[in-house]
C-alpha cells in the first residue's frame, strides 16, 4: 500500500444481521484456526512501520476518553491518538489483573498458560516475550521503560528489552512522570536510523489503588466543599443483584467501600469516581509527553503506535472497585492502533470481539514476521486497515487464580467459577450493564449449554503451566 | 515446618495530613521557622518526597527529595528559584531534575524564562546519556519557545495566568490566609505538563500536636485537571512546612538530602549484588 493511501472503507453491515449469520461460525472459530498460515501467505507483501511503540496503561477504564464519549475527563492526548487510528469497543483483557493480563499481552498465550494465573509469578520460560521474539526475528531494537510487574513491578532485567526505566512500586503520580521524561529524551536523543519497538508502561490510574486505602472511611462531609455539585454522578447499574457468584460477592465485601467503620455514603462514591479521573486526566498529560515528542522528531509517519490497557477498573458500577471481576467494567479495555496513512483514522470498531490476546500476533504482523507458536489471539490488521472480517472472535478470560473463566460471545457474556454452582449469563446487546442474569431462567438453557461448549473447546487446547492451580474445575474435564 | 507469618497490614482509611505523616512516622517534628523568615526575601527550603502506599506498617518510603531556593531583588523585580529534585527508581537508578526559572513577581511566581535539566543515573552512578535532557524555555506571550539539547526547538502554546508547581511552592508562602479570593490558573508541572483549571483557596487554620506543642497549621487547597487535589500546610510563620497530594507527601526537613544519598547508595549496592551473584 502507498504510504498515504486511504484505507479501505468498511462496509456497512448491521450488527443484528452479522450475529444471525455469524452465530455457527462463533463456535467453530472459538476452536480456532491455525494463525501461521495467514501470516505466511501475506507477509512479504505488507507494509511495515519503521517503528513500533506499545504504551501500556494500569487499571484503565473503557470509558475514560473524552473524544469516546466520556464528559467527566479532559484528555486531549488520548483524543488525539484516538482519532488518529482505530478504537475498540468490544476489547477485554486476558485477565482482569496485573500479572496475568501481562503475560497475555506479551506472550499472546492465556496466563494460565503462562503460569501466571496470580500477581507476581514469573512467565514460562519456554513461551517467548514479544522482546525476545522480536530481537531474534526482526531488526527491531527493542526497549521498554515503566512497569513489567512479571514478576517484580519494576526492574532493569527484563528479558529480551533493554530497559531504559524503571520506577517505584505503587506510586504512579511519581514514577509515571519520570518515565515519560525517560522516553522523552530517549527518542529525542536516538539516532532516527535504527527501528525500533518501546514498550512505554505507565503505572497510572493505578494510583485509584491508594486513594481507596486513604480514603477507605466514610468522611463525615465533604474534604472539598467547592465540589458540591461537580462530583461524578453515579453509575446506571451501581446497584447489583443478589444472585452472583461467591467470588464476586466475597470480592466485593473484602474492598474498601465495605470494610470501614461504615459503608460509603453516595457522596463518597461519587468523590471516589471524581478522583478516578483525575488519575486518568494525569495519565493523559503522560502520554501525552511521548506522543509529543514521536511528533516533534518526526517519528509519527513511520511508527505504529498501539494502546492498551492490563485490565479495567470498577468505578462503582456493581458498587465494585478496582479489578479481578468480569462485569465489563474490569475486563473491558481501551485498545487503539494508530499509524497514519496505514491505518484507518477516527475509526470506532464497534462490531469486532478482541483480546488482551490478540496484541502480540498483530504486532508480529506488523513487524512482518510470524508469531510464535499456539497463539491464542488472532491478528487485528485486516480490521485495523478497515476490513470487517468473516469471523466472529470469541473471547475466553480467565480470573481468580485459575477459578474463574468468561466467555463473551457476540451478543451474550457467560460466567462460571470452579465449585460454584450460580453461572451468570447476560445479554450484552439489551443488558449492557449487566444487571440481569439469564442463567437462572429455562428460557436460555440451550444458550448455556452451547456457551459451556465453547468453553470446554477452548480450554482443551491449552497447554496449561504445571504451577497453575485448580485444574479440577469442570471445564477441563472434558 | 512453621507456618510462614502473612505481614499485618492496616489500612491507613483516611486522607494524609501533617497529623496522620506524625502517626505513620513520616514525620517527628517539623523544623522551627526562624522569626525573623520572611517568604519575601531569600531562603532554601529542602523537602523529602515520602510515599504512602496505604497502610500503616508496610510500604511506605522515603523516595526523593526537593530543594527550593528562592533568591529575589529589588520589590517587582523578577524572582529566581532554583530547584534540584531526585527521585530513587527502582535497581538503583536515580533521576535527577535541576531547574533555574526566572518568574514574575506576582502572586503566583509565574514562570517566564527558565533552564532545565534532566538526568538519569545508572546503578554504578555513571549518567545515562541517552536519557538526559537539557533545555531552555522562554516565554512569549501565549507561546513557550524552548530550544533542546542536540538543537531541537519546540513550541508550546499556553493560556492565561500561568504557573509551576515548583513556583507555587514559593508562591504559596505570600499568600494571606483569607478565605478569598480563590486564584485560577493553568499549571506547567515540572515545567513541561501543562494542567488546567486550577484552582487554590485556603481552607483554613488546623490545630495540631507537633513534638509534644499544640500548633496551628494553614492549610491552601488546590484542586484541579489532571491532579488530585494538594494541600499545602503552613506554620505561623507563613513557611511551608508540608505539601500533602493523595499519596505522596513533601515534609520539611533538612536533612532529606542526606537521608536520600544513604538510601539510593543501599539500593545501588544491593542491586550490583544481585547482578554478581547472577553472574556467578
Amino acid at each position: 500500500m502507498n504510504k498515504h493511501a486511504k484505507p479501505k472503507q468498511a462496509s456497512h453491515i448491521n450488527r443484528r444481521e452479522f450475529i444471525k449469520l455469524s452465530t455457527s461460525s462463533v463456535a467453530v472459530l472459538a476452536g480456532g484456526i491455525p494463525t501461521g498460515n495467514v501470516f505466511a501467505s501475506r507477509k512479504s507483501r505488507q507494509p511495515k512501520p519503521k517503528n513500533i511503540v506499545l504504551i501500556i496503561t494500569d487499571q484503565q477504564h473503557i470509558d475514560t476518553i473524552a473524544a469516546g464519549g466520556c464528559r467527566h475527563v479532559r484528555t486531549p492526548s488520548l483524543d488525539k491518538l484516538k482519532k488518529s487510528g482505530v478504537s475498540f469497543t468490544q476489547s477485554y483483557t486476558a485477565n482482569p489483573l496485573c500479572s496475568p493480563a501481562r503475560s497475555a499481552v506479551f506472550t499472546g498465550r492465556t496466563s494460565s498458560e503462562c503460569g501466571v494465573h496470580i500477581n507476581g509469578r514469573p512467565m514460562r520460560s519456554d513461551i517467548p516475550n514479544m522482546g525476545q521474539w522480536f530481537s531474534q526475528h526482526t531488526n527491531y531494537e527493542t526497549f521498554y521503560a515503566g512497569k513489567w510487574h512479571l514478576p517484580r513491578t519494576y526492574t532493569l532485567d527484563i528479558p529480551g528489552f533493554k530497559v531504559i526505566n524503571t520506577g517505584i512500586g505503587g506510586f504512579g503520580y511519581l514514577c509515571d512522570t519520570v518515565m515519560s521524561r525517560a522516553c522523552e529524551s530517549f527518542l529525542r536523543n536516538r539516532s532516527k536510523s535504527k527501528p525500533f519497538l518501546l514498550v512505554a508502561s505507565f503505572m497510572q490510574p493505578h494510583d485509584i489503588c491508594e486513594w481507596l486505602r486513604l480514603n477507605m472511611e466514610n468522611p463525615d462531609g465533604l474534604r472539598y466543599p467547592q465540589l458540591a455539585g461537580r462530583l461524578t454522578e453515579l453509575p446506571s447499574n451501581f446497584n447489583f443483584d443478589n444472585n452472583e457468584p461467591k467470588d464476586v460477592k466475597n470480592r466485593r465485601l473484602r474492598n474498601d467501600p465495605f470494610r470501614g467503620k461504615s459503608k460509603w455514603n453516595k457522596e463518597h462514591w461519587r468523590y471516589y469516581r471524581w478522583s478516578y479521573y483525575r488519575n486518568i486526566e494525569h495519565l493523559d498529560a503522560e502520554v501525552g509527553r511521548v506522543l509529543q515528542v514521536l511528533e516533534d522528531s518526526g517519528y509519527i509517519d513511520d511508527t505504529l503506535i498501539a494502546f492498551i490497557s492490563d485490565h479495567g477498573e470498577g468505578m462503582g458500577h456493581h458498587q465494585m472497585v478496582r479489578k479481578s471481576s468480569f462485569y465489563d467494567e474490569a475486563s473491558r479495555v481501551p485498545l487503539l492502533f494508530s499509524w497514519p496513512g496505514h491505518i484507518s483514522e477516527n475509526k470506532t470498531e464497534a462490531f469486532h470481539l478482541v483480546s488482551g490476546l490478540d496484541l502480540m500476533p498483530t504486532l508480529c504482523d506488523y513487524a512482518g514476521i510470524k508469531p510464535p507458536k499456539n497463539m491464542r489471539g488472532r491478528s487485528l490488521r485486516q480490521i485495523l486497515e478497515g476490513n470487517v472480517l468473516s469471523w466472529a472472535h470469541t473471547v475466553v478470560t480467565e480470573v481468580s487464580s485459575n477459578t474463574g473463566r468468561m466467555v463473551r460471545t457476540q451478543r451474550y457474556k457467560y460466567i462460571t467459577y470452579k465449585d460454584d454452582p450460580v453461572e451468570q449469563l447476560f445479554d450484552m446487546i439489551d443488558d449492557p450493564g449487566e444487571t440481569k442474569n439469564l442463567a437462572t431462567g429455562s428460557n436460555y438453557a440451550s444458550t448455556l449449554t452451547e456457551h459451556r461448549r465453547i468453553l470446554k473447546d477452548w480450554e482443551a487446547r491449552l497447554d496449561v503451566a504445571p504451577n497453575v492451580p485448580n485444574t479440577d474445575a469442570w471445564w477441563y474435564k472434558v | 515446618m512453621a507456618k510462614k507469618q502473612t505481614p499485618k497490614r492496616t489500612i491507613v482509611g483516611s486522607p494524609l495530613t501533617p497529623s496522620l505523616l506524625k502517626e505513620l512516622s513520616a514525620v517527628d517534628e517539623f523544623p522551627e521557622t526562624p522569626k525573623d523568615f520572611d517568604p519575601q526575601a531569600y531562603w532554601v527550603n529542602m523537602y523529602r518526597i515520602w510515599t504512602c502506599h496505604g497502610f500503616r506498617e508496610s510500604g511506605n518510603q522515603n523516595v526523593g527529595f526537593l530543594r527550593i531556593e528562592r533568591t529575589a531583588g529589588k520589590a517587582n523585580q523578577p524572582i529566581i528559584l532554583k530547584v534540584r529534585q531526585e527521585v530513587i527508581q527502582t535497581d538503583g537508578l536515580l533521576h535527577t531534575l535541576d531547574a533555574k526559572i526566572k518568574c514574575l513577581n506576582n502572586q503566583l511566581a509565574s514562570p517566564v524564562q527558565w533552564h532545565l535539566r534532566s538526568n538519569f543515573l545508572d546503578p554504578n552512578r555513571q549518567n545515562i546519556h541517552d536519557l538526559g535532557t537539557d533545555e531552555i524555555a522562554v516565554i512569549d506571550g501565549n507561546i513557550i519557545n524552548i530550544r533542546a539539547r542536540g538543537g531541537h526547538k519546540f513550541r508550546r502554546e499556553v493560556r492565561g495566568l500561568l504557573t509551576s508547581d515548583w513556583c507555587l511552592f514559593e508562591a504559596v508562602q505570600r499568600l494571606k490566609f483569607d478565605k478569598e479570593p480563590s486564584l485560577n490558573f493553568d499549571m506547567l508541572e515540572g515545567l513541561g505538563l501543562l494542567k488546567q483549571g486550577q484552582c487554590l483557596s485556603y481552607s483554613g487554620a488546623y490545630p495540631m500536636k507537633m513534638g509534644g506543642k499544640n500548633v496551628s497549621l494553614h492549610r491552601f487547597d488546590q484542586l484541579g485537571d489532571g491532579i488530585l487535589p494538594y494541600e499545602y500546610w503552613l506554620d505561623n510563620n507563613l513557611r511551608l512546612v508540608a505539601v500533602t497530594s493523595m499519596n505522596k507527601a513533601y515534609i520539611l526537613d533538612g536533612q532529606a538530602e542526606k537521608t536520600i544519598k544513604q538510601r539510593i547508595e543501599q539500593l545501588r549496592k544491593s542491586y550490583r549484588k544481585t547482578k554478581s551473584s547472577v553472574r556467578k
